[in-house]
């Protein structure tokens, strides 16, 4: 999705993990994206470098799309489907 | 079936317990089937007196307090919190090694912290080891 796309999304869930090293984004988001449905979209809030290229590759292992990353001031918004 | 990553975890310094926590931190994301195995210098970091204590660092131990100040600054989980965050998300079972016991005078279950399912002997690890996806020594 581009950019714009993103920034016009609905999300179902937000996981504001700034401020946590790796792996706590990654785990923030497997525990929140239990409470979601299928179909819902979740925003992963992370300032943590790594989590924009492990959170992508998580999505493919476990059958979630993921969406894109828009790059804001000193963090990452990074968005996925379940 | 969910993939499985068995850690024989020898060390007993903070340094190398907080790798593992990392580790079991992505094992856990992926919903990965863990053993852990703790051998002899781990056995007495998972004594009761010593978990919350000991902070010994193996490598780079010229910088040993900029290290520990670093994962304050950090809010790093202490290594027992990040196993206990893997445990509560995914099948992770922690097998203290019974001669590692009784190196550290801990020959029952309840001479170490709770995060220990029991105690075995080599043979259980070799099972494990055998059948693993992931197979790692720290």
């Amino acid at each position: 999705m581009t950019t714009e796309e993103l920034q016009a999304i609905q999300v179902d869930k937000t996981v504001d993990a700034r401020g946590t090293s790796c792996p706590g984004p990654l785990l923030a988001a497997k525990k929140a994206i239990g409470e979601i449905q299928p179909g819902q979209i979740m925003e992963v809030l992370s300032s943590d470098e790594g989590t924009k290229r492990d959170i992508p590759k998580w999505c493919t292992k476990k059958g979630y799309e993921y969406l894109g990353t828009i790059e804001e001031s000193g963090y990452f918004k990074i968005y996925m489907k379940k | 079936m969910a993939k499985k990553l068995v850690l024989a975890l020898f060390s007993g310094s903070v340094d190398k317990l907080t790798a593992a926590g990392v580790i079991l931190g992505g094992a856990a994301a992926e919903d990965m089937d863990v053993d852990i195995y703790v051998l002899l210098q781990a056995a007495f970091a998972f004594k009761k007196e010593n978990a919350m204590t000991n902070d010994r660092v193996a490598e780079i131990t010229d910088k040993k307090d900029e290290f520990l100040a670093s994962l304050k600054r950090l809010e790093t989980p202490h290594w027992t919190e990040a196993f206990r965050n893997a445990k509560e998300m995914t099948n992770v079972k922690i097998h203290i090694c019974g001669f590692a016991g009784k190196v550290w005078h801990g020959e029952k279950l309840e001479d170490f912290i709770d995060l220990a399912d029991d105690i075995v002997g080599i043979g259980e690890y070799m099972d494990a080891a055998e059948n693993a996806d992931i197979n790692l020594f720290i």
